[in-house]
């Protein structure tokens, strides 16, 4: 059998799979190192290479919600997150489980935000394991794609019918180039046929459907039946690993896979990208003479109980090799399991852990060496050290360098050479001076002017900038400082217009007399220009790519200031960093407005992105200056319900003077022109009216 | 800044604003701007334009250039009123 190949990474593999299982609704949500996946995938489906419903939701909470809407009303689901974005997803992973829908999520490990790090750990998927899904772990990219199609085939099974969650390592998998090799659709349709739900939620199909609410007297009952249907998935992961080897010709052996263990006397267990080190630590030492195997878990949920007792029988000593902590507990999580595992048996081995590569550090194959040397002298010892922390000395990054200048901000930053929400941090810092809290939802600007301010920035939740803000203006009213500290946040358009506006919406409600600064460059530009609720009209991003079926992306931006001013707040106001005058003044009068505790005070500023929109960095102030003039970006502000353009040119320059120096609308015709044209009059017209008008009538 | 060894309870890291110091970027650079004091009128617009806080104003207002801390991105030159910055080419060595 002859099967075309290609050298891709990690990422473009599961989308491939998710293409081969013609799967039929994706939502999806970015984040690294996720999000190449769904960007593949769009780019599947604007090229008409697969036909599915791709949902650009708003947080990972909708987004999952989506994920399992679907694939209970009968459709074959995927998504694909991790970190933060899996932890904002909990409750709704949690209810995928009674619902039994079998989708599949693929989540490209990163560890979990307290320390944050984009590398991997499983610090993400720990939290997750116990909660009914099956659960496991790929090695290579190819495996990435096999798994893809074998989790459906597993997941619909009618004797599991489970969501399905595939970890693959961020960076070490998800961003690697390795040799896939790419089965024909044709075969693909054989071996895994449509979906067809048993109980969709569908009245025209099923009068039943699954149900969440059970009396608590039936819970014991059906959380064991749950149980059993766990226990059951491991056949049908053995026969799905067996029958996928024999059309395609790749198995893995299901739920672990055994390397060099025939005759071991030792073990070393691991999961994940580590293991391909792993293998070659074994070589050596297998090279030296020593009995030491392998064993790879693949599937963590079921646990592969039987699997590892018969080879507890076998040897003298294991290791367990562990990407995460399980703190309170001493030790890791495979570690945790294995010593459940074997305490109820006769068995009587030594289980020696190692924790390492957390934060993504490397895992080298020196350091398995290392862990194996350690297994295989445990061997009739009694363990001394039963968890060893493998960890390595630290190379700080070049020191501060010294210089004069009093701004609060430091001169110099790891953001693009002529970043416009540089220029807005440092007005808006500069301007409310040093006793000044921001909150930064994560974006751009956290990572790369977080480190170089003079102020308290502290790193909040995306979804919960506003609430954060909350806390710390009202510990601070408490203690009598709400008129001698300023509580601003430096959001991105994502944090605000999308994932963070049920936050902003409270906060607002209730009157918190907090600046609520949105720095807009149109798109998630720390994911890599994905989309955002505030993305203009036909603007090209990473996940509304041009191709045969897209054309840029279908949908107008929200208008916030109205949003805010259905909020009947003190202060709304637009800017733009091309005009720093005006921006400082109303700086200052959200300044004055949130001193005197009237409420929230709402800035949003447009930053022209030179990365994301593609055009020359020394243009930025440039462009930002084209968008007032033509109108694409109205300069106001609502005082007290009072509206005003503070920006008003004689004449509207052609929007189309705009857009020609950004590559994000080079695809644009002459007909698409004409409607975003035709809307930009509508609106100028509309905002003149309302200042005509004077107070709005609802203040 | 990220600071070590400097917390009072154990395992907690902090970020401390009392560490003072900008970051060397200039290696960044492809070109390099060069003002025209001639031609300069000191308006000031490079200083509240440049994204790295590079440029600062001297005791007689006009604007120095901290290349230490220039990424060559050429906003300054392009918004000065006066043409007075130039980007020229970085030597290749
Ligand atoms: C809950 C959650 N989901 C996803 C992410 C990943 N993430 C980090 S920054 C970012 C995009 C930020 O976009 P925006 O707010 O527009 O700011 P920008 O980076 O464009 O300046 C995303 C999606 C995250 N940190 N947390
Ligand atoms: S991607 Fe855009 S917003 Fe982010 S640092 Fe670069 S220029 Fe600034
Ligand atoms: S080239 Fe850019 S970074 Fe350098 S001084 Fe001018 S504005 Fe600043």
């Amino acid at each position: 059998m002859t099967q075309e190949f290609d050298v891709m990474p990690g990422n473009k593999a599961v989308a491939h799979g998710v293409r081969l299982a013609r799967v039929e609704v994706v939502p999806v949500f970015p984040i690294t190192p996720q999000t190449t996946i769904i960007e593949y995938i769009s780019d599947f489906v604007a090229d008409g290479k697969l036909d599915a419903e791709y949902i650009h939701s708003e947080g990972e909470h909708s987004c999952m919600a989506m994920a399992v809407g679907a694939s209970m009303t009968g459709a074959r689901t995927f998504t694909a997150t991790c970190s933060q974005g899996l932890a904002y997803m909990h409750e709704v992973v949690a209810q995928a489980t009674n619902y039994r829908t079998p989708l599949v999520m693929a989540i490209a490990n990163r560890t979990l935000g307290w320390y944050w790090s984009l590398g991997p750990d499983y610090s993400d998927i720990m939290p997750e394991m116990n909660l009914g899904w099956l659960v496991n772990f790929v090695e290579t990219n190819q495996e990435c794609l096999d798994m893809t199609l074998m989790n459906y085939k597993i997941a619909e099974d009618y004797r599991v019918l489970l969501p399905t969650m595939m970890s693959l390592d961020g960076f070490y998998l998800s961003y690697s180039q390795e040799r896939v090799y790419l089965p024909e659709i044709e075969m693909v349709d054989d071996w895994l046929p449509p979906y067809k739900a048993p109980y969709p939620v569908d009245p025209t199909v099923s009068k039943a459907w699954p149900s969440a609410m059970i009396p608590p007297a039936l819970h014991t009952t059906y959380r064991k039946l749950h149980e059993d249907v766990m226990n059951d998935a491991k056949k049908v992961i053995a026969e799905v690993d067996k029958s996928y080897g024999e059309v395609f010709g790749r198995s893995y052996g299901g739920m672990v896979e055994k390397y060099r263990c025939e005759d071991a006397d030792s073990l070393i267990v691991t999961m994940g990208s580590m293991t391909t080190a792993a293998r070659r630590a074994v070589d050596k030492l297998r090279s030296e003479g020593e009995k030491i195997g392998l064993l790879k878990l693949r599937f963590m949920r079921p646990f592969p109980n039987e699997e590892i007792i018969e080879l507890a029988e076998q040897v003298e000593s294991i290791g367990v090799v562990d990407r995460v902590m399980m703190h309170g507990t001493g030790g890791g999580m495979a570690f945790q399991d294995i010593k459940g595992v074997l305490y109820n048996t006769e068995i009587k081995v030594p289980v020696q852990n190692f924790v390492t590569g957390l934060g993504g550090e490397d895992i080298p194959i020196d350091d398995l060496y290392v862990m194996g040397k350690k297994i295989l002298k445990n061997k009739g010892r009694k363990l001394i050290n039963e968890v060893e922390f493998v960890a390595h000395e630290f190379q700080a990054a070049a020191p501060p360098v010294e210089y004069e200048g009093d701004s609060c901000m430091h001169p110099g930053s790891d953001g693009c050479a002529g970043c416009g929400a540089s220029i807005i941090a440092r007005t808006l810092l500069d301007t409310l001076g040093e006793n000044t809290v921001v909150i930064n939802p994560p974006n751009c600007s956290g990572v790369n002017y977080g480190g170089v301010v003079k102020v308290p920035w502290v790193l909040g939740n995306f979804a919960a900038g506003a609430a954060y803000m909350t806390g710390v203006y009202r510990a601070l009213r408490k203690k009598g400082k709400a008129d001698k500290v300023y509580v601003t946040s430096y959001a991105g358009d994502g944090g605000t217009v999308d994932i963070g506006l049920q936050s902003i919406s409270g906060a607002a409600e209730r009157g918190e007399s907090i600046i609520w600064l949105c720095y807009d460059n149109e798109a998630y530009m720390n994911t890599g220009i994905q989309r955002s609720g505030s993305t203009p009209l036909f603007s090209a991003t990473s996940t509304t790519p041009v191709g045969s079926e897209w054309k840029g992306k279908p949908q107008r931006r929200k208008n916030m200031l109205m949003i805010m001013a259905a909020h009947r707040i003190p202060y709304i106001a637009t800017a733009s960093l091309s005009y720093l005058p005006d921006f400082k003044r109303k700086i200052k009068k959200a300044a004055e407005v949130t001193r005197a505790g009237e409420g929230l005070a709402y800035l949003h500023v447009h930053q022209p992105c030179t990365t994301g929109w593609y055009f020359d960095p020394a243009k930025t102030v440039e462009i930002g200056r084209l968008a007032v003039q033509s109108g694409a970006w109205p300069i106001m502000e609502i005082d007290h319900g009072v509206p005003k353009i503070n920006v008003k040119p004689r004449e509207l320059k052609p929007v189309k003077e705009y857009l020609a120096p950004q590559r994000r609308f080079r695809h644009v015709t002459d007909e698409q022109l004409e409607i975003i044209q035709g809307y930009i009059n509508n609106d100028w017209d509309s905002y003149l009216r309302l200042e005509k008008d004077g107070k709005l009538p609802w203040y | 800044m990220m600071v070590q060894d400097k917390s009072l309870i154990k395992g907690l890291a902090l970020n401390d604003i009392a560490v003072k110091g900008g970051k060397y970027v200039a290696n960044w650079r492809a070109y390099k701007p060069e003002i025209d004091y001639e031609k300069c009128v000191a308006c000031g617009l490079c200083i509240s334009y440049c994204p790295e806080a590079a440029i600062n104003q001297t005791d007689d207002k006009m604007p120095k250039i901290d290349y230490r801390f220039c990424k060559g991105c050429g906003i300054c030159a392009n918004e000065c009123p006066q043409k007075a910055i130039t980007m020229i080419q970085e030597d290749e060595s």
